[in-house]
């Protein structure tokens, strides 16, 4: 690193005294700067002499280059560099999963926005000019967009060489030709939704004089974006340094590389800083989004309502590249029946290949889809049945004990019913309809469009089942490196690991965990990076159990280190020894000495690393698998809505959750994850949807593409209770996924319930309201 | 964004004197900005005529008359808009977010470009936006576009819900320019495509919208404004309604109806106000002048729920006023 830049650290003021260990609810270390907007972004980050890159993208869904002149962009006054995948020092390849993702394109592109050339030059403005410069020729190519004809139509183009299947999963279990008394049945389809992260795709590398490079970003796995950058620049790792900055969200959407190779590519070639920012619409072209689905799905029942089987077929559009379509293929398999015991299932995954806009992570990965379907058709088997669709649920609802049709056996507490219960008898909130009403609280709301005409209530319920980690027999774990001081005549913890916070509390969480382990009150929280053991990801609710597994196992050995000095000292045993407000106590002889004492000028730092129980995969042909998943967790949601019936308005009135979480290590955090998750599915219940028409994207704007505003999100009731699960540090159970799963399904049960209709597509607009009566009238 | 220079301008003359067929006036910048951004709209030069003045809210003898360069968020809150013209009140109330109503002029919003997807997007045809390149949106994503005053060149919505309040009541538009001062009933100021959409108003070369006029009309204080979006705010209308009405004992002596979201400019509805007059007002006689009116409705592929929305919309605001 050279002397005249000034590289951001990670922007955090981690320094704040702030008390409180777990179970209670400490202020974010970052939460002040966030909410003065003094925070630093990834976006903010800036070095003295830097250029800036820009990506040339391909403006056709399925091309085949035929040349690509760079020499007029090259020499447009300010250009530093112009690179195409000739430029690309190492292998051109990477992925999540499977590495079928060039850097830069070669001979094809597969989906318009897909990265084809780089710039670098001494403006932003000038680097995006020289772009239109860069001269391609494509050869435009009939794109493939129709998922589920690219699972059985051989004669569409194979756009890898193993075909279009990324994979498919079948899982069955008892007799897949069961049949029952009563059976419903329905095709349920899902739109594409986007993460809508406000914080740009950013970065900043820094070339160093060893070769190497230093990147500064806003990712959600360190260690998994250095191991394919170096790959892809052909370094050793050590070569490949990366850092956190801040992160304005992810939801799963910086899982993929997005600028990462290209950034350190251009500051390798031309030896300087190089800052590259992507602009919204840039960013709904460059990172990845959640996967559109088609469901088939069968429920057959006993006439008292006790489900006989769950027949299912999926298919998963995964667009151009590969990104995390296999875990979507197996979780929405081994989830698809729901949170119920049922003794015969057939349910078949495909994900595909496509040439539309690549799909990846997203909160709820591969469990939101199924989660409409199979909540969609309860509903509508409670209507077969003439049954109450909570009690539906509730007789069928596994418990500790279960076994799911994976084979697996649910190995902790599963409170599926009792969540149902607890919204039940939940207060309902009064109906709006005596004049005068306020209009806030109507359809439509400051649209003016009712004062209470053709206003309808609506109650749906819900209940999912969500993995926590990752799955599949891959090794899943954190590091922690804990070290323990004396600083101006007080012990002090700092934390390091690679875990990145990308909003949902992680560096609170850490802090808490390290005062109630080491009874110190000052915390520090090292900047992420990869100076410390892999950390995975920010995703599958898995961060406070394996990363806060790792934090325990590491202060745990500190403490040992430190009890060892003091038993030497005091002629204590260790095992008699305790830490209390700052103190070494011991179950014999009382307080011995305070830690800032028995510490003196040494420092403790210990590195450790949490594993969770072994997984295994799901069995290729049958689905089975003694524990696919290391964790389950559970959340049910009661949607309250009005619907203006005549002009297909919904307004959600009330959104009430009840969640297992395990143990709550911060409440106030878990309420606001479940807040947020919850806004989240009502976004994809009503409004959200990425329009894709041939491969384009239609609406990349936070103008077009809808997320909710407060005005459209509803009070909540967060109903948290905490079935430990034996097998965690702390008993803890995932909590960022779940709300978001089982908020669309009840808001979409709510407006049926409403509205009598169908409703086979989500998200629901004035259209499917309307349209049967549209079409009667 | 393409290079281009900036001038303030100081007097409507040094304002006319610098403009070209390349130089494009810059009030609140929400929509002209936006367009520079995404390479839709590429003047040389930007001329700013936020120093021109073209301030003022009044109400006369008249009518009320607001000047070109008022923010919208001013003009929304203004207490004699709210009191006499509320549909104009609300209509604006509905548009846009907070932020931007604080910085779009009134001028601006009547003149803000369509929010079609392919006129947005550079990378596809559009005869708005290159004339002769196609209409993709004649078969593609068109779930949000017109249904009434579209041609095989262009089915984009008219974007404003001020201007369908504003046409509602006969507005008129002030207009200044090289050659001088002119005033145009706003219906007719606004074009429809035909086969040159990307003519989208009367305004000569150099031509500034200097104020908006609205004749005194007693009714428009029972006058409103509904409108059908996928989001409670900052979203633009999938249909909506402006109407003023005038009953007495239950009989319609007079009304105006004009419809948004619906139509390639702001869409009065003459047929439906003509089958209501002298009527007593009941929901089906409300339905029927709306039928009636709106019988010329051509529905896209994936628009079709529009006719029908756009009708129970306009029944449910004409008895909500005469309720």
């Amino acid at each position: 690193m050279t002397d005249q830049t000034s590289p951001a650290r990670t922007p955090q003021r981690l320094d704040e005294v702030i008390t409180g260990g777990i179970g209670t609810s400490p202020l974010r270390p970052d939460g002040t700067l966030k909410v003065r907007g003094e925070f630093a972004y990834s976006s903010d980050l800036w070095a003295d002499g830097m250029l800036w890159g820009a990506t040339l993208r391909s403006p056709h869904p399925y091309a085949r280059i035929l040349s690509v002149d760079t020499g007029p962009a090259l020499a447009h006054p300010g250009v530093s560099a112009v690179l195409t995948h000739q430029d690309v020092p190492g292998e051109n390849i990477y992925g999540l999963k499977t590495a079928d993702t060039p850097a830069l394109a070669e001979d094809v592109v597969r989906y318009k926005g897909e990265p084809v050339a780089l710039v670098a030059a001494d403006h932003p403005e000038t680097a995006r000019r020289a772009l239109e410069k860069i001269v391609v020729a494509y050869e435009v190519l009939e794109p493939v967009t129709d998922p589920e004809r690219a699972a059985h139509d051989d004669t569409l183009p194979a756009l890898h060489p193993g075909g279009n299947v990324v994979r498919y999963q079948p899982i069955v279990q008892g007799d897949p030709d069961a049949v029952a008394d009563v059976v419903v049945s329905d095709v349920y389809t899902l739109g594409m939704q986007d993460q809508a992260f406000l914080g740009p795709e950013s970065g900043l590398a820094i070339p160093d004089e060893d070769g190497g490079v230093d990147l500064f970003l806003a990712t959600q796995w360190l260690h998994v974006d250095q191991r394919q950058t170096a790959r892809a620049l052909g370094l050793p790792l050590e070569k490949v340094r990366f850092t956190m900055s801040g992160v304005g969200g992810a939801f799963g959407g910086r899982e993929d590389l997005s600028m990462q190779i290209h950034c350190c590519m251009l500051a390798l070639h031309t030896g300087r800083p190089v800052k590259m920012v992507y602009g919204r619409e840039e960013s709904f072209y460059g990172h990845v989004h959640r996967h559109p689905a088609k469901m088939y799905y069968e429920h057959g029942a006993t006439k008292d309502g006790k489900l006989v089987y769950i027949k299912a077929r999926m298919y998963f559009d995964g667009g151009a590249y590969a990104s995390k379509t296999p875990v979507v293929v197996s979780n929405a398999t081994s989830l698809g029946t729901g949170p119920y015991e049922v003794p015969n299932v057939r349910i078949e995954g495909w994900g595909l290949y496509t040439n539309n806009p690549p799909c990846g992570a997203m909160r709820g990965l591969g469990a939101v889809q199924p989660a409409y379907a199979y909540e969609s058709q309860m509903d509508k088997l409670a209507k077969a049945l003439d049954m109450d669709p909570v009690l539906l649920r509730q007789i069928n609802a596994v418990s500790e004990g279960s076994t799911l049709h994976t084979g697996q056996v649910l190995d902790s507490p599963a409170p599926v019913a009792e969540l149902l219960e607890r919204l039940k008898r939940l207060p309902m909130p009064l109906e709006n309809r005596t004049a005068p009403a306020d209009v806030r609280d109507l359809p439509g709301g400051i649209s003016n469009t009712t004062h209470g005409e053709g206003v309808v209530r609506g109650v749906g319920y819900s209940v999912i089942i969500k993995n926590v980690s990752y799955a599949e027999g891959a090794d899943d774990y954190s590091t922690a490196r804990v070290r323990l001081e004396v600083i101006g005549g007080e012990p002090v913890a700092m934390v390091h690991t690679a875990a990145a916070e990308v909003g949902q509390g992680l560096v609170t969480v850490q802090q808490q965990i390290a005062r109630t382990e080491l009874a110190v009150e000052r915390v520090n929280i090292h900047p992420n990076d990869t100076n410390v053991g892999d950390a995975g990801s920010s995703s599958a609710s898995r961060q406070t159990y394996v990363t806060g597994g790792a934090v325990k196992n590491a202060c745990e050995a500190v403490r040992d280190v430190l009890f060892a000095k003091a038993a030497r000292r005091f002629g204590e045993r260790p095992a008699d020894l305790s830490l209390v407000g700052g103190k070494v106590v011991s179950s014999t002889t009382g307080v011995i000495a305070d830690i800032a004492d028995v510490l003196g000028d040494d420092v403790i730092e210990e590195t450790r690393e949490y594993h969770h129980l072994r997984t295994y995969e799901l069995d290729p042909v049958t689905g089975q698998s003694p524990r696919v998943h290391v964790q389950h967790a559970y959340s049910a949601h009661r949607a309250v809505v009005d619907v203006d019936t005549e002009l297909g308005l919904v307004k959600v009135v009330r959104l009430d959750c009840a969640q297992d979480v395990g143990k709550a290590v911060n409440p106030d955090a878990v309420v606001a994850q479940i807040q947020g998750g919850s806004t989240q599915g009502l976004g994809l219940a009503v409004m959200e949807e990425i329009q894709v028409e041939g491969g384009h994207i239609r609406n990349p704007s936070f103008t077009d593409y809808l997320i909710p505003t407060i005005m459209d999100t509803p009070p909540m009731t967060i109903d948290v209770i905490e079935r430990a699960d034996p097998n965690s540090p702390y008993g803890v159970r995932g909590v960022g996924e779940p709300p978001t799963i089982s908020a669309t399904p009840a808001i979409v049960n709510a407006i049926r319930n409403a509205t009598g209709l169908d409703l086979t597509h989500t998200p629901v607009g004035p259209e499917h309201i309307c349209g049967p009566a549209f079409a009667r009238a | 964004m393409r290079a281009f220079e900036y001038a303030a301008a100081r007097t409507p003359a040094d304002a006319f004197a610098r403009t070209t067929p390349r130089t494009a006036y810059l009030a609140g910048g929400t929509t002209l900005v936006d367009l520079m951004k995404l390479g839709v709209v590429e003047p040389d030069a930007v001329i700013d005529i936020n120093g021109l003045g073209l301030r003022g809210i009044r109400l006369d003898r008249d009518g009320l008359r607001v000047g070109a360069l008022e923010r919208m968020s001013d003009v929304a809150e203004h207490p004699v808009v709210a009191a006499e013209f509320p549909v104009v009140a609300q209509a604006l109330q509905a548009s846009a977010s907070p932020q931007i109503r604080n910085m779009a002029s009134i001028g601006g919003n009547l003149l803000q470009r369509t929010r079609c997807g392919y006129f947005r997007d550079v990378a596809t045809a559009c005869n708005k936006r290159q004339p002769g390149s196609g209409c993709p949106a004649q078969t593609g994503a068109n779930r949000g576009h017109a249904v009434f005053g579209t041609s095989a060149s262009c089915v984009a919505t008219h974007a404003s819900d001020l201007a369908v309040a504003l046409v509602a009541l006969d507005a008129r538009v002030e207009l200044a320019g090289p050659a001088g001062r002119r005033e145009v009933p706003l219906a007719d100021f606004y074009r429809l495509p035909g086969d040159s959409p990307q003519v989208e108003n009367d305004l000569r070369p150099g031509e500034l919208v200097t104020a908006v006029a609205v004749p005194r009309l007693a009714f428009a204080r029972r006058s409103t404004y509904l409108k059908v979006r996928d989001r409670q705010s900052y979203e633009f209308a999938l249909v909506s309604v402006a109407a003023a009405l005038d009953v007495r004992n239950g009989t319609v002596r007079d009304v105006r109806l004009a419809v948004g979201g619906v139509g390639t400019r702001p869409w009065r509805l003459p047929l439906a106000e003509q089958a209501l007059r002298g009527k007593r007002l009941t929901e089906a006689t409300a339905r029927q002048a709306v039928e009636a009116g709106t019988a010329d409705a051509r529905p896209l592929a994936f628009n079709a729920f529009k006719p029908a929305l756009l009708r129970r919309t306009a029944v449910r605001t004409l008895l909500a006023l005469g309720g």
